[in-house]
């Protein structure tokens, strides 16, 4: 509707439709986590002139705060429930600790020290696991489709690591709930086994078989 | 399962408990190795709810798995606990304040008069079912008959059938329900039913063809409203009175628990009759037995109730007063009695689960102060703490 | 473009001063550019009858015609604007001859009291020059050559601009690369102060050239103005940057922290009011010597059930560290949980401020916590499923 994307245009900054946001454009994004705050001092020394958005909602300073989790979260959600995300990853969480403690309890002597019940490790180690290097963008030339390996950015392999073991925790049995087949996902690729490591290595193979086509993403 | 902790000097005992754990690991696959003879200082060898005092307040006391078997495999310990049970591989209880004051109350109490009767109020996840549980060890350890009813209102709410009453009319029979507790009742009392050889004072008719005669073992009386599922209600009424009769004979000790009482008095049920009608709860004729019971015209027993919020439907649950929960009636029935309130965790006792989920290996990130945190988000409520520390 | 009245000949002899008259005027002091740099007034000069007369096309005559009642519009206008400045201070009781503008403004809004939000919306009474935008001087002379070399860009004075920048930046780039062959470094003391301060906005740029510009310009001045001072001799170009730049306001120091009052215990205790939040409004009021008790309605911390609610009113108080040692008491009404949760954090860290030091403060502005969130429910607009969300597109 054109009255309102003339209100979206404001003043400063030269893209020609800026989204409408209530915080105008040079208002800054928050720093929650008191370790990063430290981290990064000298950058926001900087914005000691600059005016900070609100927190939000979900952010917050626990001593439990972990990256990944959090991303785990945002991927689960679907149509913002957020809250109920957050409490399908505990019950996984949950049952991930629970058929390690069982592992654990079975073992004998050494072995028990091996086995790791930290989920989070666990989450951390799967999501390793499961990361690609490269890959593939289909780019046309000469009217075909060349399925061309590309480097890819270090956060793109994280998201498509969780998005891998979400899909593989979503084809289940409609019996089966999603903490359970997600719970034991995320245990395989932990121990590098599974549908979600075979599919990374699927598309690393495919990288690897399209190699000579590598040259045409400069063309 | 883990091995009991050994208590210096105490050999009789320790020989009774390595008896159990040979048959114990005969039964489970685990082998835990023996961690020496260290007690941890959240733990506590004491087995015997009976000896449990001040002294081991706060500290953690294992339930041997034969005597949780038996005492509650109808029921009577949480679903999430069991689940806990089954990961820790031990039934651990805390000692806590609302269960050893219950504790001195039944020890000193003089049994040659009227049955008293406790009930057990708090806010939700306090920890009422599981001082209950505690109550109910030491009575099993202590010749008391148990009758145990785990949560009254799944008889209200979750019926597996409902039909209508063969001996009185206009009543409610709930067969499989009635049945399956008799199956609960024969499973704790068993063994001191047939060591006390307690038998009927009366003549049972229950058809033409039926009946139970005087003087029968009241073992067969459990039985017969186990096989023939039609009279498991009337059978659990005939089963209570002799036990009432009995108790106050002198014959045998009896020890009321019932979990979630205030359903017994609650209007809403999810029970409807024939004309498709909502029945309340003085209909059904399971209901009329427990209350029966509840009364103090019998002697040389203890009553333990509790009365739950979560008992009650959508609208009901304003406070957790007994005598906002049981309303006009329950309150009279049960006039007068002694409350007994479970609160949240003290620091020290909430200090002491911390540990225990540490040793059991359930809370693997232990970053600083994070003992702190969990204490303000949960409250130190202890379904709270159980609930928050499962992602953990 | 409109031109003010000028002799004819007068004009070949001024053209040099007219020239140079917006590019050089008195160095400007400080950080604000006079607006009126660019914009000149050529005053009317009579002919005298033996001046030969020179052919004016039908384009120039329109512009003088032009240029005269401009002229006389703003001599009225002036005129108008002095007489009423006098009615008003004989009305208002003072010194005709010493009521400033802003005595003016005063009495305006006072005879004038305006409910309206926007101040550009109110009665006002200012001078002429301020109401009616500054217009350029002549841009060409009599036979239509235009006097600045930039002038068929159609922007002269903002391409100008860029030019100057990047003559400047090359100087610097020269004299860097001299410093370097000898051996010296730039004085490190003597760096150039751009903390504070950000470029002119666009708007304002445009009432400094007089000229409008696009979106892009715009960014091309700034990303050249960027490169002239990340260069370091840029102290040497201070006064040509330093028209260019505007300070910002000190974002920690805006809001004033209240002291906290004793209540009759002998505790400190400070009340934040009027927390919203969404629909949510909440009073907190924080008590300091206290045990971590937080009191919500009260009830204690489980009148949230949600985890995440929980965790947000410890956020500011797990933040500075006062975890256990504040009482939190708090009155809440309207919205739902985490609109609740959001206003009482806020209150929260509002009231930490009076018992934390200043870099605590910071920390907590840093964190977000400070600010109000101002977020609505955006509305559904008409033609759309949603607030942002289209119907489904179908080709056919």
């Amino acid at each position: 509707m054109s009255f309102l994307s003339r209100l979206a245009v404001k003043s400063s900054g030269f893209s020609c439709i800026r989204r409408m946001s209530v915080y105008p454009q040079h208002y800054a994004e928050p720093v929650v986590q008191k370790n990063k705050q430290i981290e990064q001092k000298s950058e926001l020394a900087k914005l000691h002139h600059v005016p900070i958005k609100a927190a939000v909602n979900k952010a917050s300073d626990t001593v439990f705060h972990d990256d990944t989790k959090e991303k785990m979260v945002n991927y689960i959600t679907k149509k913002g429930n957020s809250a109920l995300a957050r409490s399908l990853l505990s019950k996984t969480m949950e049952l991930i600790k629970r058929t390690q403690t069982e592992h654990m309890n079975l073992a004998k002597g050494d072995d028990k020290d091996k086995i790791n019940t930290n989920a989070e490790t666990l989450l951390k180690q799967a999501v390793e696991n499961c990361r690609p290097l490269l890959q593939v963008t289909a780019i046309k030339r000469g009217g075909v489709n060349y399925q061309v390996p590309v480097p890819i950015t270090t956060k793109r392999s994280y998201f498509l690591a969780m998005k891998w073991l979400l899909e593989a925790a979503r084809e289940k049995e409609r019996k089966v709930s999603l903490p359970e087949k997600l719970a034991w996902e995320i245990l395989d690729a932990a121990h590098g086994q599974g549908r979600v490591v075979k599919r990374k290595d699927d598309l690393h193979r495919q990288c690897e078989s399209n190699r000579a086509y590598a040259h045409y993403r400069w063309s | 399962m883990k091995m009991i902790r050994n208590r210096f000097g105490n050999l009789s005992r320790v020989s009774v408990q390595l008896q159990r754990h040979v048959q114990q690991m005969a039964t489970s696959a685990a082998v835990a190795p023996a961690e020496g003879a260290t007690i941890n200082e959240f733990r506590t060898a004491v087995a015997n709810p009976g000896e449990h005092s001040a002294l081991q307040l706060a500290k953690f006391y294992t339930i041997p798995a034969e005597q949780k078997k038996q005492i509650f495999t109808g029921g009577g310990l949480p679903k999430q606990y069991e689940l806990q049970i089954k990961t820790f591989t031990e039934a651990c209880l805390m000692v806590r304040n609302p269960a050893l004051e219950l504790l001195e109350y039944i020890k000193g109490a003089d049994l040659t008069k009227p049955v008293v009767r406790y009930v057990l109020y708090g806010e939700n996840g306090t920890g009422k079912t599981l001082t209950m549980a505690h109550v109910l060890h030491y009575g099993a350890l202590n010749d008391f008959l148990l009758v145990h009813v785990p949560w009254a209102p799944n008889w209200m709410k979750r019926p597996k059938e409902a039909s209508n009453a063969a001996g009185q009319e206009g009543m409610i029979d709930l067969p499989f329900d009635a049945a399956a507790w008799l199956v609960h009742f024969k499973n704790q009392n068993g063994k001191l039913l047939q060591r006390l050889q307690l038998k009927t004072g009366k003549e049972y008719v229950w058809s033409k063809r039926e009946s139970t005669p005087a003087g029968s073992p009241l073992l067969e009386l459990v039985e017969h409203g186990i096989a023939r599922i039609k009279y498991a209600s009337e059978t659990t009424a005939a089963l209570i009175s002799e036990l009432k009769q009995l108790s106050t004979a002198g014959q045998c000790k009896v020890m009321v628990a019932i979990d979630g009482f205030n359903a017994f008095f609650h209007p809403i049920t999810r029970i409807f009759s024939d004309n498709k009608q909502r029945v309340t709860p003085d209909r059904i004729t399971l209901t009329q037995p427990f209350l029966d019971i509840t009364n103090y015209d019998w002697t040389n027993g203890v009553c333990i109730l509790s009365v739950d919020k979560i008992a009650m439907t959508e609208g009901y649950m304003d406070s957790y007063m007994p005598r906002y929960l049981l309303g006009q009636a329950g309150f009279e029935h049960l006039d007068p009695f002694v409350p007994v309130h479970v609160d949240n965790y003290t620091d020290k006792e909430f200090h002491s689960y911390i540990n225990y989920y540490l040793d059991r290996h359930w809370i693997n990130k232990t970053p600083q102060g994070f003992e702190e945190q969990l204490k303000f988000m949960s409250n130190k409520n202890p379904y709270s703490l159980m609930q928050l520390v499962r992602a953990l | 473009m409109a031109l003010r009245v000028f002799s004819l000949n007068l004009v070949k002899t001024n053209r040099n001063l007219l020239q140079n008259g917006f590019k050089s005027p008195a160095p400007p002091t400080g950080h604000m550019a006079p607006a009126a740099s660019f914009a000149t007034e050529v005053t009317v000069q009579a002919a005298p009858a033996a001046v030969q007369k020179q052919k004016v096309s039908k384009a120039m005559r329109a512009y003088l015609k032009r240029a005269n009642e401009h002229d006389e519009f703003m001599k009225t206008q002036h005129l108008e604007f002095q007489i009423g400045k006098r009615h008003l201070a004989n009305m208002m009781g003072a010194d005709a001859e010493t009521f400033t503008q802003e005595d003016v403004d005063e009495a305006i809004s006072y005879l004038f009291p305006s409910g309206l939000y926007d101040p550009k919306a109110r009665p006002a009474m200012k001078s002429p020059d301020v109401v009616f935008p500054a217009r350029k001087a002549a841009e060409f002379d009599e036979t239509g050559r235009p006097f600045h070399s930039l002038f068929y860009t159609g922007k002269p004075n903002f391409f100008q601009l860029l030019h100057d920048i990047v003559e400047e930046t090359n100087k610097l780039a020269d004299l860097e690369e001299r410093m370097l062959r000898r051996g010296n470094k730039p004085d490190e003391n003597q760096k150039l102060e751009i903390d504070g301060f950000h470029l002119l906005p666009k708007d304002q740029l445009e009432l400094l050239l007089v000229e409008s510009i696009a979106d892009i310009e715009y960014s091309n001045f700034c990303n050249s103005m960027d490169r002239l001072i990340a260069s370091p001799y840029a102290y040497k170009s201070k006064t040509f940057i330093e028209r260019f730049l505007k300070p910002l306001m000190d974002q920690s120091n805006q809001l004033e922290v209240p002291k906290p009052k004793i209540d009759g215990e002998g505790r400190q205790y400070i009340t934040t009011y009027e927390c919203l939040r969404k629909t949510a409004r909440a009073d907190v009021t924080v008590r300091l010597p206290g045990t971590g008790k937080i009191s919500i309605n009260g009830k204690n911390i489980s009148y949230f059930e949600d985890e995440n609610c929980r965790e947000q009113l410890l956020f500011p108080l797990q933040f500075s560290e006062l975890l256990g040692k504040v009482d939190v008491e708090a009155n809440v009404e309207g919205g739902g949980p985490s609109g609740q949760a959001g206003a009482i954090r806020w209150g929260i860290a509002m009231s930490l401020r009076s018992f934390v030091d200043q870099e605590m403060i910071e920390s907590m502005r840093l964190a977000g916590l400070l600010t109000r969130d101002y977020r609505r429910r955006e509305r559904k607009k008409f033609g759309q499923e949603g607030a942002r969300r289209k119907y489904t597109w179908k080709k056919r």
